[in-house]
């Protein structure tokens, strides 16, 4: 139990987390005989209300064909398939490159590419404000009971009301456009950041305070020189686990008002039916995410290089 | 114990060079004056008055004194040093540093504590340099003083290292060259060397006599390591528990130079009896055997007379 492991068995692990979960789609998808319920039809024979490229359910194709054999017509033909709505990898490897060259279907709609950037503005709009607010005013929670007493109890309070109940609100107050996505965004992060800052805060070991103070730092010094050094790796750990709550919000955020961003582009995808697509767009969403931590994580080592372990 | 204890002098002998010594110490100025200080908890509601932690404890410390404060466990010698530093309240008396009432703490009192710290972002130099930048001194004048203190401990040459990657030994090192780079009248030590190994502490203890020796600087020492005390003090302060108070101030009858040698010396044996005595007077718990049943089956007759026959017996 928590040992560590060595640099090589750590990267073929990480190697392992992806490849075994992709093993298994790959299985499920190339292998007919692990699930494969439907039947995709090339000749329906004398079954009338069959069509060619028609998905029928197994049982029901078993069904029709015994009943043409005992009546002596012609029987379908057709291939076992997954469902539309689960694509081979190799369907969604290709539509990930396709989906960036595709026009939108209907004029004026934006581009994937044109999606993702809208997507990426809200998240970094709505977590940058709600970060300018709820970092200054989490430390100072944490640090002086005042601020704590009189701020925590309503935020405590506000925290618990899921962000999407204001939805309406906020369209109605700040029109259809991005700013009640991005207000979305704001409620979502700013409300539990102040509390994990506050909390993050506090877990500053007292001597270190008492050890400034006997070294004559007074009040603002403590605050700038101790306080905000001391829980700056942490803080910045905190925010790169807060900007992950942020993508959560944003699939609420687009669809509220005039809805845009990526998780339109998907529920426009799964109404065509493009699976593959939808598929895509989510693998992007999750490599931005991790993209994103891993190079947040190797800056953060820049940052604070008198941490021993990752902050 | 009983036949050496006989040919022990008194602790209370003291050679004609230390009598100087103390009488010139007590001529010199008061550096700190304690008087009648207190510290009371507040019971919880319904409850039996808590017997206070510190009834009323007075001593005057001088400049240039090495005073060790001494006392088992729950007398109160760590919160009178946090009192004194302004870390903790009192509930009555007074504390007068160079005559000024203290409120809180302030850079006039250097602190060192058991637990290390050092703050960990920023190098072992700036460490050293954050009294004097607190103070508004500039960098650079702030930075060759702070290289001077490393030298003075012995760790210039870890300037730029972080205190993460120090010993413990180290850190504590760095702990005092930062203290005394305020240039405090006085140093409050909470029991530095507590977290370290014996060989460490050893040597830190030598730094200690040498860092005092060099620096004008008043030491105020806790600690509940008799050897400790005797080593480096003038006077040891011995406080008795519940409720805190002074059981004895005892001057210390050890020549100086101090050095380990002295360890075993007739007047430092002394003393050590006399502090054994204040702080554990008959301890029951000392004389009292476990009520343990055997447990074991292996004939190795450990702690018993004649344990070592087995093994002889495979001798030639």
């Amino acid at each position: 139990m928590r040992k560590a492991l060595s640099p090589r068995a750590n990267l073929w692990l990480t190697a392992g987390a992806f490849l075994l979960p992709l093993l298994a789609w790959c299985a499920v998808s190339y292998l007919p005989f692990v699930w494969h319920p439907k039947v995709t039809i090339s000749d329906p024979g004398s079954v009338d209300w069959f069509q060619k490229d028609m998905q029928v359910d197994r049982a029901e194709f078993r069904e029709e064909n015994r009943k043409a054999a005992s009546e002596g017509r012609a029987l379908a033909q057709g291939r076992r398939e997954n469902p539309v709505y689960l694509p081979a990898p190799h369907q969604v490897a290709r539509a990930l490159v396709t989906a960036f060259k595709t026009p939108p279907q209907r004029a004026g709609d934006p581009w994937l590419h044109q999606s993702l950037g809208h997507s990426i503005r809200i998240i970094v709009l709505g977590f940058v404000l709600s970060a300018v607010f709820g970092v200054p005013l989490g430390i100072l929670c944490g640090t002086f009971g005042l601020a704590s007493r009189l701020s925590e109890p309503f935020v405590d309070f506000i925290r618990y009301m899921p962000a999407p109940v204001f939805g309406a609100l906020c369209v109605a107050i700040l029109g259809i456009d991005d700013a009640p996505k991005v207000a979305i965004i704001f409620i979502g992060t700013f409300f539990q950041m102040v509390l994990v800052v506050a909390n993050t805060t506090r877990s500053l070991p007292l001597p270190l305070l008492e050890a400034a103070q006997t070294l004559g730092a007074k009040q603002r010094q403590l605050l700038l020189h101790v306080v905000v050094p001391g829980v700056l790796p942490l803080l910045y750990r905190d925010m790169r686990i807060l900007l992950g709550w942020a993508w959560t919000y944003l699939i609420v955020a687009e669809l509220i008002g005039a809805s845009s961003g990526i998780s339109f582009f998907i529920y426009q995808q799964a109404k065509y039916r493009n699976y593959d697509n939808v598929y895509a767009a989510i693998v992007i969403i999750g490599l931005i995410g991790l993209g994103t931590d891993l190079f947040l994580k190797g800056l953060g080592r820049k940052f604070f290089p008198w941490e021993k372990v990752d902050p | 114990m009983s036949e050496a204890a006989l040919a022990l002098p008194d602790y209370r002998d003291l050679s004609p060079e230390l009598q100087e010594r103390f009488r010139a110490i007590a001529e010199r100025e008061t550096i700190l004056e304690i008087d009648g200080v207190r510290k009371d908890f507040a019971a919880p509601k319904g409850a039996q008055p808590l017997p206070p932690v510190l009834g009323g404890v007075s001593f005057e410390v001088k400049r240039r004194e090495f005073i060790c404060l001494i006392g088992a466990s729950g007398c109160g010698k760590s919160t009178l040093l946090r009192i004194l530093g302004g870390l903790e309240s009192r509930t009555g008396g007074e504390v007068r540093m160079n005559g000024h009432q203290v409120d809180g703490p302030g850079a006039d009192r250097g602190m060192v504590f058991q637990e290390y710290t050092l703050f960990p972002w920023l190098t072992v130099k700036q460490n050293v340099m954050f009294g004097p930048r607190m103070a508004g001194q500039g960098r650079d004048h702030s930075e060759a003083e702070a290289l001077q203190w490393l030298d003075m401990v012995g760790l210039s040459e870890r300037a730029n290292a972080w205190p993460h990657q120090l010993s413990g030994g180290m850190k504590q090192r760095v702990a005092i060259a930062r203290a005394l780079a305020n240039s405090p009248p006085i140093l409050l030590m909470d029991e530095p060397f507590g977290a370290l190994d014996a060989q460490t502490r050893c040597t830190m203890q030598k730094h200690l006599l040498q860092i005092w020796k060099n620096v004008d600087v008043t030491v105020l020492f806790v600690t509940h390591d008799l050897d400790e005390a005797i080593l480096l003090a003038d006077r040891i302060v011995v406080l008795g528990a519940r409720p805190g108070r002074i059981l004895e101030i005892i001057q210390v009858p050890v020549d100086r130079p101090r050095h380990v040698g002295q360890l075993l010396s007739p007047h430092f044996l002394a003393t050590k009896k006399r502090l054994e005595q204040l702080i554990h007077p008959d301890d029951p718990e000392a004389d009292q055997d476990l009520p343990i049943i055997r447990m074991t089956q292996v004939g190795d007759e450990a702690e018993e007379p004649g344990a070592g026959r087995v093994r002889t017996m495979n001798g030639p």
